[in-house]
């Protein structure tokens, strides 16, 4: 379930983390809208995460709406390489021609900043809402969600070292995922 | 007043279409305006939807009384849960006094389903047992009477299927010669299976036909559609070295797509990839011989249940640098109009393997056929633009489709006069024997033939 903590970023130290992080999620987004994979990998920790967990519509008394064993996607560096490859393979039939992606980011909170082993780490969440256009329809896609993404910062920068996206869909109103959220 | 339209007997503009569809099957032919036809789809669900057997769920997602999901046949929802007797029941999610949907979430345990409405109240078993004020609003009712409506439901090694005509026969019955198959891969292991997780939803904008025909035995797509899988390394072996195998007529338009090698030979993944203590669980000695030779030498079966319903298994590479691992994936194809359908994606696995195991055959499953699965998002994109197609003022006319692989000494593929077990098997997989027996069925139902 997703992380509930804020921490307050008036604090100096912690405004120019949040700003850092925000910097680089901005800098990610562009690469994938731009379909600059090959980049946008390079941005990625080694041990990287990437889940989208399956929501189902539960009561409000339930633990959580969101399932802890299914999902849309569940990556590690090894599976999104090879969906890389296959987003520049000749035979990419459904994302060639890519589809046309826009990723809108708002409400950027800094969840957690921590020492990890000498390794810094931040929790930023965000609020996703991605557009997509396809072929020559004026229709578009919307996907809606929160993302929880966890950066560490290396000699080299910062890494996204894990993505949650926290879905506000149970039903996906897409017809393939094709692309990274 | 005379009323012209009343004079036109219901279903008449697709009776005809059918009509002609009936014809140009002998031929191998299919006009392309049955994927996306408002009059044929709204036939489909009073003939075929409220008529067949469809799956809508696995006993391991409700293993304790009282625990519920939502599902649907065609159009509508219902609830399939497990009564306090442990029954599994299928009831229409809509109360009997002003059909309220009763049934409040997708998942969940309740004793009781309660009408948000006036409050009308059923037990988990259906039974009405009450509604506020009851001396004063509905003195003298009897409540025997006004239960939440029923579905028939039956199981076979824990898949659940309702069906909503009475006159239907049984699940066994039904099935045919599909159960043989489904016998051999469900009937595996004594511990049965559990659905991993919950189903994924999802939004196709394709006609349901087409899906199921896919799944029916369309072994020839694999080669060029799927391409890309196999050149970054997701599936084991090329696809067009897949292509032997057997394509059976299951009986009742059910149909089942095996690769398989004519005479048994060593495979480079015997059992499907399975690790050998979990081959060591299988029950291999109940099998025959040719059963025991497609759990051993083939290297993926599929197949689809009339109408709707299919199952998959295959063995995948999840990662790079990783060994294939093996998934079961059930499926739904939900009608939702003529051009739309909601997937409905169950991964399975068999109940007696390491939780490891179980994620690891997730993955595959989700890396491939899925939303995001590298097989399946080109599968959706090319049944889209079928159902385009077929809403088109022109093609719908002048299009006629082909599916005569197989046919008049067209495709290699051939009458297995041979093959042991039960249905009709053509082998290799170059035909279209299956799609074509699909549509027969289809033809038939539809016009009360069946």
């Amino acid at each position: 379930m997703e992380k509930q903590q804020i921490i307050d970023a008036c604090d100096p130290v912690n405004r120019r983390l949040l700003l850092e992080g925000e910097q680089f999620l901005i800098r990610e987004a562009e690469l994938l809208d731009r379909g600059q994979y090959g980049d946008w990998i390079g941005l990625l920790a080694a041990d990287i995460r990437y889940q989208i967990p399956i929501r189902i519509t539960r009561e409000r008394h339930a633990a959580s709406p969101f399932s802890d064993q299914a999902w849309h996607m569940n990556e590690n560096m090894g599976s999104i390489a090879m969906r890389v490859e296959r987003t520049f393979s000749d035979y990419n039939w459904a994302e060639d021609p890519p589809s046309r992606t826009r990723h809108f980011l708002t409400n950027f909170r800094l969840s957690e900043a921590v020492d990890r082993g000498g390794e810094q780490e931040i929790v930023v969440r965000s609020n996703l809402l991605l557009f997509r256009s396809r072929f020559d329809s004026p229709a578009y896609e919307l996907v809606s969600g929160e993302r929880e993404d966890t950066l560490r910062r290396t000699s080299d920068g910062w890494r996204l070292a894990k993505r949650i996206v926290w879905l506000d869909h149970t039903t996906m109103g897409i017809s393939s995922l094709g692309i990274f959220l | 007043m005379h009323n012209d339209t009343a004079a036109t007997p219901k279903y008449s503009r697709a009776i005809s279409l059918l009509k002609e569809m009936r014809e140009s099957l002998k031929e191998g032919i299919i006009p392309v305006g049955i994927f996306n036809d408002r009059e044929l789809y709204e036939m489909e669900i009073e003939k075929i939807f409220t008529r067949k057997w469809i799956f809508v769920g696995h006993e391991s997602e409700i293993p304790s009384p009282g625990d519920y999901v939502l599902r649907y046949i065609g159009e509508d929802p219902f609830i399939v849960n497990r009564d306090e007797s442990g029954e599994i029941r299928v009831m229409l999610d809509a109360c009997v006094h002003r059909g309220v949907r009763v049934c409040r979430a997708e998942k969940g345990n309740a004793s009781h389903f309660r009408c948000p409405y006036h409050g009308f109240i059923y037990k988990n078993n259906g039974d009405l047992i009450g509604m506020p004020a009851q001396q004063h609003a509905y003195n003298g009712l009897n409540k025997k009477e006004w239960g939440l409506l029923e579905a028939r439901c039956d199981t076979l090694h824990g898949l659940i299927f309702a069906c909503l005509d009475n006159d239907t026969p049984p699940l066994e019955e039904y099935l045919a010669d599909s159960k043989y198959y489904l016998d051999l891969l469900f009937g595996l292991q004594d511990e049965g299976l559990e659905v991993i997780g919950e189903p994924q939803r999802w939004i196709v904008k394709a006609n349901w036909k087409v899906a199921a025909e896919n799944f029916s035995g369309d072994a020839y797509h694999l080669i060029f559609l799927h391409h890309s899988a196999y050149e970054v390394g997701s599936t084991p072996f090329s696809m067009l070295g897949n292509m032997n195998g057997e394509q059976i007529l299951a009986g009742n338009g059910h149909c089942v797509d095996i690769s398989l090698d004519k005479t048994p030979q060593p495979v480079d993944m015997p059992y499907w990839n399975f690790p050998q203590e979990i081959v060591d669980t299988f029950r291999l000695d109940r099998l025959d011989p040719k059963g025991l030779e497609i759990v051993r030498d083939s290297k993926e079966m599929l197949g689809n249940i009339f109408p709707n319903s299919s199952f998959l298994l295959m063995t995948v590479t999840p990662e790079k640098d990783l060994p294939p691992v093996p998934f079961i994936s059930m499926r739904q194809w939900r009608p939702k109009g003529p051009d739309e359908i909601e997937i409905w994606n169950w991964f399975l696995m068999f109940k007696n393997t390491p939780q490891s195991f179980k994620e690891a055959s997730y993955r595959a499953g989700s890396t491939t056929f899925s939303l995001s699965g590298i097989f399946e998002m080109d599968d959706s994109m090319t049944w889209e633009t079928i159902t385009q197609t077929a809403g088109n003022r022109f093609a719908r006319e002048n299009l006629k489709l082909n599916f005569q692989m197989g046919m008049n000494g067209m495709g290699k593929a051939k009458r297995d006069e041979e093959w042991p077990l039960p249905g009709i098997a053509y082998y290799p997989r170059y035909g279209e024997g299956n799609q074509r027996y699909f549509y027969e069925s289809y033809v038939q139902t539809m016009l009360g033939e069946d």
